[in-house]
């Protein structure tokens, strides 16, 4: 493996001077936002008023029932949507649309089906004007880094879905961005393949020490992954609560049988569910919860009537 | 011609841990592909052989049943023609103008429909400026354009290229369109967060990812344009396969009409197919979509 010396990857002291300067960056402050879909009748306020930080080199999750704003707020932070109300910011300058300083992560998947992994992770340099032996050079050793370098060749549709996130995820990186913006990364995978992906993540970003603004609703993935998480009422999403996680750094698979992870699991359970029974309201009326509101045995519904 | 279909083996050789089971893997890959590929041959021969047979009994025992073959010539009468023709190059000039109508015509009709369905798929000022007059002159067939586009255009040439270019345009366009709206949109918001401009989005993005539609469009554009062709060339030409159909017609030589048929289907087969093989050869990941190869 011909891996040129190339300035992307802290390794040592030449690396640290970097990282130092990097760690001032990627500061995302949020500051009253409010969304508001439609007018008049169909007026619906999907967030109100939230105010949310995420320091440089932090990792911070915002956790939530569906339909609570979540994805809203990352695409504001992102630069595709603007807010109603309120503004957001990225190391003091207000975003005004997308940029490569803030790389993204999508839930759905999001590699170009017609170029290959390689030229994938080169698309952001290209973009950029970087020359071609250059970018090639970034793109192979970030994917080295990754453990994907034999899969440079390949096309994304041939390869599986934890593959094309971890890509998806080199790709965000290779522009080097100031902050990762990941909404439910891994939302479309299968639980086995999540876990892995969550530590690889966890040791990924132990690596880069970028910023990273995370959406999910899953609540085991925020605590393995954050350094703090915010939780968010149903619609109109607003700050419910903002818990930091004491977990040490590195984050290990082990953590998760700790009394402390379990606790944690436990009240942020309690917090969210409250707010998924607000957030379905209407749908249970009568009945709901408790699944059926009689007893009906296995004869079905035959025999009641 | 054959890579495409080589690429779900070099799938399986290419993932690292399975290599003990590599060679086997192929050898019955292999086996099997070819299995398919001679099935594949032998249906296309009775395909084409059954007309040839349906021809030959037809003419040879002089079938009247609702239909006539009284007049219709046989496969060796059409042979003998093909074969006195060849003797000048009369037919081949016929031929080359032909192409040379349907090539020009169809590029003209790639440039302007691919530019004009990018932007009308983009932006949706843009379609409700340029649809509403694509939606009144896309039912008037190429046909119909004939007497319209000879009083337009100075020569015979310049209409009947025209008219090519009609046949070819609103597939092309059509298609592209789709293609850009239809399309996902992560993959343009992935495109503008990793810092494409609006010019880039179209070069990189948006281009790559309709020319499956755009394909497409050229497929149906290709077949659309012979129509055109051979109809212009019967009512308004001079050379072309369309007018040798039709003067052989006018003369009663009926061994010529039917050479003149055959001409345009294997011109008309001929196009079509290396729409495919470019398409095939430009697009390698299209194979791959779906997880098996299309």
């Amino acid at each position: 493996m011909k891996a040129e010396p190339i300035n992307i990857i802290p390794k040592d002291k030449v690396t640290t001077r970097a990282l130092n300067s990097v760690a001032n960056k990627g500061l995302v402050e949020c500051r009253d936002i409010g969304v508001v879909f439609g007018s008049g009748g169909s007026r619906v306020e999907a967030v109100k008023s939230v105010s949310l930080t995420v320091n440089p080199g932090e990792f911070v999750s915002v956790i939530g029932p569906s339909g609570c704003g979540k994805s809203s707020l990352l695409s504001i932070v992102a630069g595709f949507t603007k807010p109603t109300s309120g503004t957001a910011a990225l190391d003091g300058a207000v975003i005004k649309g997308p940029g490569s300083e803030r790389g993204v992560v999508f839930q759905q998947y999001s590699l170009f089906p017609w170029l290959t992994v390689r030229k994938n992770v080169e698309f952001g340099l290209k973009m950029a004007g970087v020359a071609r032996t250059r970018r090639e050079t970034s793109a192979r050793t970030l994917l080295g880094l990754a453990g994907l370098l034999a899969f440079e060749n390949h096309y994304p549709d041939q390869l599986s879905g934890g593959m094309r996130q971890r890509i998806g995820i080199v790709r965000a990186l290779a522009t080097s961005p100031q902050v990762l913006l990941m909404d439910e990364p891994f939302g479309a995978l299968d639980t086995q393949t999540r876990t892995v992906m969550q530590e690889i993540l966890t040791n990924m970003w132990q690596q880069f020490r970028i910023s990273v603004f995370f959406i999910t609703h899953d609540i085991e993935e925020s605590i393995f992954l954050s350094d703090r998480i915010y939780v968010m009422t149903a619609r109109p999403g607003r700050i419910k609560a903002e818990i930091v996680v004491p977990l040490p750094r590195p984050r290990t698979a082990a953590m998760t049988s700790t009394k402390e992870f379990t606790d944690l699991v436990q009240q942020l359970k309690a917090l969210i569910r409250e707010e998924s029974l607000a957030a379905m309201g209407t749908e249970l009326t009568s009945g709901g919860v408790t699944g059926f509101g009689m007893e009906v045995g296995p004869e079905g519904v035959g025999n009641v009537l | 011609m054959k890579s495409p279909v080589k690429n779900p083996n070099e799938q399986t050789t290419s993932l690292p841990d399975i290599s003990g089971r590599d060679r086997f893997d192929l050898a019955a890959v292999l086996s099997g592909l070819a299995r398919r590929q001679g099935i594949t041959a032998i249906l296309a021969i009775v395909s084409i052989g059954g007309l040839f047979l349906f021809w030959y009994v037809g003419t040879r025992y002089h079938l009247d049943f609702y239909i006539r073959f009284k007049n219709v010539p046989t496969p060796y009468d059409v042979l003998q023609q093909a074969l006195e023709v060849s003797r000048t190059d009369k037919f081949l000039v016929n031929v080359v103008n032909s192409i040379r109508r349907i090539l020009l015509g169809f590029f003209i009709a790639i440039a302007l429909g691919v530019f004009l369905g990018l932007l009308v798929g983009r932006y949706r000022r843009m379609s409700e400026l340029v649809m509403p007059a694509i939606e009144v002159l896309r039912p008037i067939p190429a046909i119909a354009w004939v007497p319209m586009s000879i009083m337009l255009w100075p020569n015979n040439e310049a209409a009947i290229v025209f008219i090519t270019f009609i046949g070819a345009f609103f597939p092309i366009l059509l298609n592209t369109v789709h293609g850009v709206q239809s399309m996902d949109g992560v993959l343009l918001r992935a495109g503008r967060c990793l810092g494409a401009s609006e010019p880039q989005l179209f070069i990189h993005v948006i281009l790559p990812g309709v020319m499956p539609n755009v394909f497409t469009g050229l497929a149906v554009g290709m077949g659309v344009a012979w129509v055109s062709l051979i109809a212009a060339e019967m009512i308004s030409g001079q050379y072309g396969v369309g007018y040798f159909t039709w003067e052989a017609y006018s003369l009663v030589n009926y061994p010529a009409i039917v050479l003149g048929m055959i001409t345009i289907g294997v011109l008309g087969l001929g196009c079509s197919g290396a729409i495919r093989l470019i398409g095939r050869l430009t697009m390698p990941w299209l194979s791959y979509v779906n997880g098996d190869k299309k």
